[in-house]
């Protein structure tokens, strides 16, 4: 994209009035994206998105800059200008450009850009009709959306270290909307990871969307959920959302370092029961939320956050790792070259336990149980987080009775860390996208099979069951 | 630029047509940022950019294909004009796939404030440092502030089609947020404030910095209250999320598919009489105000709600030729990476004539929402929410004590029939504004 030559003199030219440190990014984004909806593809889009984000670090200062003009004279302009706004003491730096190597491989096997547009739309028409087959009477509406991304990067910085790298994303997604009489409800499954064209042979579109349409249809029948504060038992399969929420974003080092996290200053504390182990490892192969490198060429790692209850570790960056002097663990990122990097999650997880998963729930006396977990949010300086129950059910004397819909989780991160009662021995993934300061990432979680002694629950049923649970 | 946009646009209509397209649009977006983070009187973050693009509409015999690229060299548009073609050929073919003829004319409307521009970056910096000295000046209580940002953009929107559109606007805002936190022993609260506004004399600093001050402060010491049926109070800001999940609803599109929760049921009431819901981008001094809109399509005010009774949708020129009536004006683009789908611009609740603080009084016992989580997860088909929420208790017309941890759940078409008072408090955040409302009833799920 862009050569090594052209990128010191870019970085030179950053840090022509001074500053700490100084990198570039470059990026070259190519996306497609193809819907369908009313039984027709309605949309098939692709483009391209290209463009350079530079920046200088002084002090606690950034100066950020970005350009889609990727000329020599468009890159020199954009450096100009960061350094114009970057003012500080000169500083040694060494240009040497090397190539840094990745601690972890990924194959790709089917190349997005080298598959037949025809072969995506087939696969989006398979979703369609798989998902209108579930119940041809009460699944009015199918939405299926098929994305794919290959990015390909080029960073270089004033430590030294050149990278390249080049991400390919695939996706799909299906919401089914079933209606009878009065009631509609939705149903919604996606399947996407760092890899090719060949996740739809791991994830078929139609196991997909017969999953959603199957839950747009179950959830005709469901009653209101209840309003309260009650045990809830998350199932493996149900995804990551809760630590996500409870403890993934509070274990960011820029919201712990301002103290904007009830995480804050307590590396080495106990924050949670011994039970509980949360892992974040963007090493992984085939999640959502995977990399070789972030986005500031730092490789990526298996990261332990809370080991047996005890904090062990944030997730940082350059910035934030520099401040308390040391290394930066992998969990630089950006949504693109338009933003600067700040310390994200990748696929977070809490460690499977030893508790055999049915049983779990067999000893739950009276609760809600789980199955998938929708979207959710945090206030890290509170703590309080919720999230959306996707699918639920009520456990009555160990078994799975009614589904309930309308369901939203609320708790508060740490006290719910230190009531998880039971950890199972399965492990299942979801995935997102994940919102911070404007940026949108890529991001993969899960959680095993969890027991926790009482949450509340944000539904609107009043009756006799919710009256049982409240005694409790 | 503009000039040299238009060019660029003429250009990509002449491939598009020699490969065979039959109508063809082209938008070209150029324009540039700045963002200035402060903390603690020190400029934190720094942004400055510049960025455009082209998106590339074509249509053959009835099937559209879309094509976008921040590349605008002749070589970069002549491929996206050939991936647009390719891309429209895997479409299914629909004849309400039109694009609109010229207009004889646009709204004037007054979106481009100079001084935005002209304003020094010092004086800009200044202005994120004010709000947060205000805010700190406010109470000692507040001890961190997470930022305190300036931010403006301005843009150039050029857009042709091959039935003779070929029109440009310029336009510019600027705004201010701040998000802290106030701390007593060991309770932490937070507080923000927003404010977007087309001109640049209108941002008041020290009132925003002071606002966020205030609503962390009065968190202090929040707790849960338990499970109860409750009369509740939205302030503008929550009311404003509820309005949001309805905007999906209120279009042509979502009715057309079978996903609006509207569908049906023009002429018929929807909402309390107290409610009136409106779409309008050309309100002056409107943050989305725009001459016309991503398909060149003149833009104006649209009743939705009126009294309760709804009055019809919104619509761009596909679902218009589809149900046989005029585009709104509603074809909005989120970028040049977008095609112009059916959305809001100003979308807002008319004010009623009751003061935020008689609405309280008049309450008796309810709950004041000042704040809600997970409002993204909702459900705006079937209306469906259930979001944590924070406030104040409302006791006997009084505010009482703060309350945090609990949830609130329900439908939002039910919410709106529940409405029983409107304040005079229209607020916008962005493009979407409310006065506060009160519910009669909400479900809150507490200890």
């Amino acid at each position: 994209m862009v050569d090594k030559q052209l990128l010191k003199e870019v970085l030179d030219l950053a840090l022509a009035n001074g500053g700490d440190f100084a990198d570039v990014f470059v990026e070259h984004k190519q996306a497609t994206g193809i819907g369908a909806e009313g039984g027709r593809i309605e949309r098939v889009h692709s483009g391209i998105d290209a463009g350079a984000g530079i920046r200088v670090l002084n002090g606690e200062s950034t100066a950020y800059a970005y350009t889609n003009d990727l000329s020599r004279e468009g890159l020199a302009e954009a450096a100009r200008v960061v350094s114009r706004a970057a003012k500080g003491a000169k500083k040694d730096y060494n240009l040497d450009l090397r190539r840094v190597e990745p601690l972890v491989n990924f194959t790709i096997r089917e190349r997005p850009d080298a598959v037949d547009t025809g072969r995506k739309v087939a696969a989006v028409e398979a979703a369609d009709r798989a998902a209108r087959a579930v119940d041809t009477q009460q699944i009015k509406q199918v939405m299926v959306g098929y994305g794919d991304v290959v990015q390909q990067v080029v960073i270089a910085n004033s430590a030294g270290d050149y990278v390249e790298d080049e991400r390919i994303r695939t996706r799909l997604m299906v919401q089914a909307v079933a209606a009878a009489g009065s009631v509609i409800q939705t149903g919604y499954e996606a399947a996407g990871s760092l890899s090719g064209f060949e996740l739809l042979e791991r994830f078929t579109p139609q196991s997909i969307a017969e999953t959603a349409a199957r839950r747009a249809v179950e959830m005709l029948q469901a009653k209101p959920a209840p309003a309260g504060k009650m045990p809830v038992v998350m199932a493996g399969e149900a995804g990551g959302t809760m630590v996500h929420e409870a403890c993934g974003h509070g274990l960011e080092a820029d919201l712990a370092q301002k103290k904007l996290s009830v995480y804050s200053g307590k590396q080495g504390q106990k924050v949670a029961a011994d039970v509980v182990t949360v892992i974040d490892d963007a090493g992984m192969a085939d999640r959502y939320g995977s990399y070789r490198f972030d986005d500031e060429g730092v490789p990526a790692r298996k990261v332990t956050l809370i080991e047996n209850g005890v904090l062990t570790d944030y997730m940082y960056d350059r910035l934030t790792a520099g401040k308390e002097g040391r290394a930066s663990n992998g969990h630089g990122r950006r949504e693109s070259y338009q933003h600067k990097p700040i310390p994200r999650m990748g696929n977070t997880y809490i460690a499977p336990g030893k508790a055999d998963p049915e049983r779990i729930i067999k000893e739950t006396k009276e609760g809600l149980l789980v199955k998938k977990m929708g979207g959710g949010q945090v206030n890290t300086t509170t703590g309080d987080f919720v999230f959306d129950v996707a699918e639920g059910y009520l456990i009555k004397d160990g078994q799975v009775g009614p589904m309930v819909r309308g369901a939203t989780l609320t708790g508060n991160g740490p006290e719910v860390l230190r009531i998880v009662e039971m950890v199972g021995s399965d492990l299942g993934f979801t995935i997102g996208t994940c919102g911070k300061d404007g940026q949108g990432v890529p991001v993969s979680d899960a959680q095993p099979t969890i027991a926790i002694k009482e949450l509340i629950v944000g539904g609107t049923g009043h009756g006799k069951a919710n009256g049982q649970i409240r005694r409790l | 630029m503009v000039n040299n946009a238009l060019n660029i646009a003429q250009f990509a209509l002449e491939r598009a047509a020699a490969l065979g397209a039959g109508m063809i649009e082209a938008y070209l977006n150029s324009g540039r940022e700045m963002t200035v983070e402060v903390r603690e009187g020190r400029v934190e973050t720094m942004k400055l950019a510049r960025d455009c693009g082209l998106g590339l509409r074509v249509m053959v015999d009835g099937k559209t294909g879309f094509a976008f690229t921040t590349d605008l060299s002749r070589e970069a548009v002549e491929n996206i004009a050939r991936q647009a073609l390719a891309n429209a050929s895997r479409t299914a073919a629909d004849p309400y796939r039109v694009l609109p003829k010229p207009y004889a004319g646009y709204p004037r409307l007054d979106i481009y404030d100079p001084a935005i521009n002209q304003a020094g970056e010092e004086e800009k910096i200044e202005l994120a440092r004010q709000m947060e000295k205000a805010a700190r000046e406010l109470d000692s209580r507040v001890n961190i502030i997470e930022s305190s940002v300036y931010q403006d953009a301005e843009s150039e929107v050029t857009l042709v089609n091959s039935h003779g559109i070929a029109a440009t606007y310029r336009t510019a805002f600027c705004g201010l947020y701040i998000a802290l936190v106030a701390g007593e022993g060991e309770d932490s609260q937070t507080g923000f404030a927003l404010d977007y506004r087309l001109r640049f004399n209108e941002l008041d600093a020290a009132a925003l910095g002071r606002r966020a001050a205030e609503r962390a402060v009065r968190m202090l010491g929040a707790r849960p209250v338990s499970t109860r049926q409750a009369a509740v109070l939205l302030e503008p800001y929550v009311a404003t999320g509820f309005l949001g999940l309805l905007g999906p609803g209120l279009t042509a599109e979502a009715v057309q598919k079978g996903r609006s929760l509207f569908a049906g049921r023009v002429g018929r009431n929807v909402a309390s009489p107290k409610v009136t819901v409106v779409d309008d981008g050309a309100r002056p001094g409107g943050i989305a105000s725009a001459p016309f809109d991503g398909e060149g399509v003149p833009t104006g005010r649209t009743e939705l709600i009126g009294h309760g009774v709804l009055k019809g949708f919104l619509h761009n020129t596909y679902t218009a030729a589809k149900d046989g009536v005029k585009s709104t004006g509603n074809g909005v683009r989120d970028s040049f990476k977008a095609t112009p789908e059916v959305g809001t611009t100003n979308l807002y609740i008319e004010p009623g004539d009751t003061s935020p603080a008689e609405l309280i009084k008049n309450t008796g016992d309810g709950l004041y929402v000042t704040e809600v989580m997970g409002m993204h997860t909702a459900n705006p088909i079937s209306g469906d929410f259930s979001v944590g929420a924070s406030g104040i208790l409302i006791e006997n017309g009084t505010l009482t004590r703060p309350v945090r941890g609990v949830a609130i759940a329900g439908n939002v078409l039910e919410l709106l029939k529940a409405v029983d008072g409107v304040g005079n408090d229209l607020t916008f955040f962005g493009g979407k504004g409310s006065p506060t409302l009160r519910v009669s009833r909400m479900s809150i799920s507490g200890r």
